[in-house]
């Protein structure tokens, strides 16, 4: 009977450490992460002229579906999205998989060569994506003076060919990274397994579409997340590319590189400041990412 | 182990946790001595001039035109009140603005500098969005000194709220070289159409091979240099938008579609490619606001090569030789606790210091919107860069003749949505008027 009642107090002051422990990183979640995130709930139900503000409901919303700028910032978003992460996860993969071959020589060095790219600074390497991309820069030169074009490619000048332009700037950015999470994977899979394949009379390609692909399909689901929500979230490459901060009509020619982040920073700092407005647009953002998401592991088909 | 982990985890933790109460502690005191500095300050003002006292924080971009102007006005301010300190922060403008808006947002007046630089377009956004953030300086400043297009800006319900600073009287930059060369002399620069533009530069290009123009196809500057040559902007007087039957932006449009296709650019994307263009001598002529001196004259050894003559008009009755590309002005930030001194500062040398007007036009080129300053000497100056031309006379003669306009509150929202369809008329998919009618859809949904 003690034995009880001293257990049981024994739980109750553990409790009570437990609790005051933890209490630091709540206080600190709710002040910094969830007073922030139901702040911006009412924000986005607000229409803000600076610091004059007026509730407006659900107006926002309504707003959104008619506001022509949102819906090409998302269109645009959703291009880049579409294209760019297949065939940015696609090459990674095949990329990781000629870098898992024991009997390529070198191997380290050109793992370390493709990703090093990751490791650079958005910003910088924009610019000097912006350099080379100009309509006198490297690319052109170099393409003209091999033969291959006649005249100077209009990069960051045509709607079009801007969108190209920032798609190999973001492959080239992020195949690196993504492939480390491959290459990670791929090192964990046994060799007998290819062993037993390669008995069977399976060619290496058939090796990579029925051995790797099925079992790194958790990271693949999981890298395809990952670039979903830095697509949706893409700011420093068109900000960049474009010059588009200061004084410049658009994001890019035709406003071809105005993602949902810069239309953000534009209702906040470049427009006449709507903060409200700003809030309903991320928090679509969210939503989108969340569908998406769900999507993605529907199509994994991912039961667990 | 883990025990010892945990603790010394947990001791880390306390340390850095005193550490920074310590920080803490220590900025507070750094921070709390300019306050009672600044009161001091603000009773000497009332008494004698010599003993003011006190710290002023300044926010402005470019080094080598506001940031470098407003050093000299410090020097020439504190060489006379050597107990103030005047601190110039250097921020691009697109950080600036970011800045000034979040904390006038939030507003927490501690990280903000009592005198800001705001563009003109800006300016009624500004006020309009934080009302009773920016010091009334009617009365204060004598604005009748002023160049009055200017004051109407900063002007919301009868008050007016900043001192003017530079104007952006807009000027055709060329390259007198090139167009000797194929053939023109400055008489046939001089009050000439967008379509002899056109003209002359087909002319240059093919007796030259340089572009007449280094020019950004989806920069909206010489639309607004257009528009205000014959007095109109995207928006009516009473603010509401007017582009689909707006002539002035029909023929401005159609102009931007003549130059696209006629061949005569040297296209570029973003200011430094545009700037480097016209230093590496690609480019003919420049057509943009008054300000470009600064970067123009940073090529030295295009000393003597260059001219300015007024910039060329749009076909359209209502359009003079005569317009402005961007300018900004001063405001002072209410309840800064140097507010007393700032306005001091601004009115001792922005509104009445010529020789300071003097100074800074010979060194960078700013065209101040201070009337009696453009009596002073310098003004009437020859310029060796530009050959001996008085190209300050000028600018002041044709700075008379900009047509006054009202921005309003959405020109960048404006700029946006015309420049969204632009590339469409430049491929020739859809006709001007369809562009014009669909920009200002865009226009009227995103702004309502």
């Amino acid at each position: 009977m003690t034995g009880a009642t001293s257990s049981r107090s024994f739980v109750k002051s553990n409790n009570l450490y437990g609790w005051l422990f933890i209490s630091i990183a709540v206080i600190l979640l709710a002040v910094f992460l969830l007073y922030p995130i139901v702040y911006s709930l009412y924000l986005s139900t607000t229409s803000s002229k600076g610091i004059v503000q007026n509730f407006v409901g659900l107006k926002n919303y309504i707003r959104l579906v008619k506001d022509p700028m949102f819906l090409l910032a998302l269109k645009n978003t959703f291009t880049l999205f579409i294209i760019q992460v297949p065939i940015m996860l696609l090459l990674a993969l095949i990329l990781a998989s000629l870098l898992n071959d024991k009997t390529i020589k070198f191997r380290g060095i050109f793992r370390t060569g493709i990703f090093l790219p990751a490791v650079t600074s958005l910003v910088a390497y924009t610019i000097l994506f912006k350099m080379m991309f100009a309509l006198d820069g490297f690319i052109n030169t170099a393409l003209m003076n091999l033969h291959i074009i006649k005249e100077p490619i209009p990069w960051l000048l045509d709607p079009v060919w801007a969108k190209i332009t920032i798609m190999i700037a973001l492959t080239w950015r992020w195949t690196g990274y993504n492939m480390v999470f491959y290459l990670s994977a791929l090192q964990n899979i046994p060799d007998e397994i290819y062993e037993a394949s390669e008995i069977d009379g399976a060619s290496k390609v058939q090796q990579f579409f029925h051995i790797t692909i099925p079992i790194l399909k958790p990271l693949i689901v999981f890298t395809s997340i990952m670039s979903t929500i830095g697509t949706l979230q893409l700011f420093d490459e068109p900000m960049n590319l474009a010059q588009a901060g200061v004084t410049s009509a658009t994001t890019g020619p035709g406003n071809s590189l105005l993602t949902l982040s810069v239309y953000i920073y534009n209702l906040c700092f470049k427009y006449m400041p709507d903060f409200g407005y700003a809030a309903t647009v991320s928090y679509v953002i969210v939503f989108i990412v969340a569908i998406l998401t769900v999507i993605q592991f529907k199509v994994a088909g991912d039961k667990s | 182990m883990k025990k010892v982990l945990s603790l010394l985890l947990a001791v880390l933790m306390i340390l850095s946790l005193a550490a920074c109460g310590g920080s803490t502690e220590k900025s507070k005191t750094v921070a709390d001595e300019p306050k009672t500095d600044v009161s001091k300050g603000q009773e000497d003002t009332k008494e004698t001039l010599a003993e003011k006292s006190g710290k002023i924080t300044i926010w402005a971009w470019d080094p080598n035109f506001n940031i470098a102007i407003m050093n000299y006005a410090k020097e020439l301010y504190t060489k006379d009140n050597p107990n103030v300190e005047i601190e110039v922060v250097d921020i691009a403008k697109g950080d600036l603005e970011q800045k000034l808006h979040t904390n006038l947002a939030s507003g927490v007046i501690d990280g903000l500098p009592e005198i800001t630089l705001i563009e003109d377009y800006n300016a009624q956004k500004y006020l309009q969005s934080y009302p009773g953030s920016f010091t009334d300086l009617t009365g204060k400043i004598n604005h009748n000194d002023f160049a009055e297009y200017k004051v109407s800006l900063m002007t919301l319900d009868g008050k007016v709220y900043g001192v003017p600073f530079d104007s952006g009287v807009a000027g055709f930059f060329y390259r007198s070289d090139y167009l000797e060369q194929a053939g023109y002399k400055h008489e046939d620069l001089v009050n000439i159409t967008w379509d002899d533009f056109i003209e002359i530069g087909k002319n240059v290009k093919q007796k030259t091979g340089k572009a007449m123009l280094a020019f950004d196809l989806n920069d909206g500057g010489l639309m607004r240099i257009m528009m205000q040559s014959a007095g109109k902007w995207y928006f009516d007087d009473n603010g509401n938008i007017n582009i689909a039957n707006n002539d002035v932006i029909k023929e401005a449009v159609k102009t931007y579609k003549a130059i696209a296709d006629s061949g005569i650019i040297k296209q570029t994307s973003g200011w430094d490619e545009w700037v480097a263009a016209f230093n590496a001598g690609d480019s003919a002529s420049v057509i943009t606001g008054v300000w470009i001196i600064g970067s123009i004259k940073a090529e030295e050894s295009q000393s003597g090569k260059w001219k300015v003559a007024p910039i060329p008009r749009l076909n359209i009755s209502g359009s003079v030789n005569a317009s402005n590309l961007g300018g900004s002005s001063w405001y002072v930030i209410e309840k800064t606790k140097g507010k007393d001194l700032a306005i001091d500062f601004l009115n001792t040398i922005y509104g009445g210091n010529n020789e300071f007007y003097q100074k800074i036009l010979v060194d960078q080129g700013a065209v101040g919107t201070y009337k009696p300053a453009q009596s002073g000497a310098s003004y009437a100056s020859e310029d060796a860069f530009f050959g001996g031309q008085k190209v300050y006379t000028d600018f002041s003669e044709w700075m008379k003749s900009i047509p006054a306009i009202n921005y309003g509150l959405y020109t960048y929202e404006a700029d946006s949505a015309i420049f969204t369809v632009m590339p469409e008329v430049y491929s020739g998919s859809i006709s001007i008027d369809e562009a014009l009618k669909k920009a200002e859809e865009q226009l009227k949904n995103q702004i309502n």
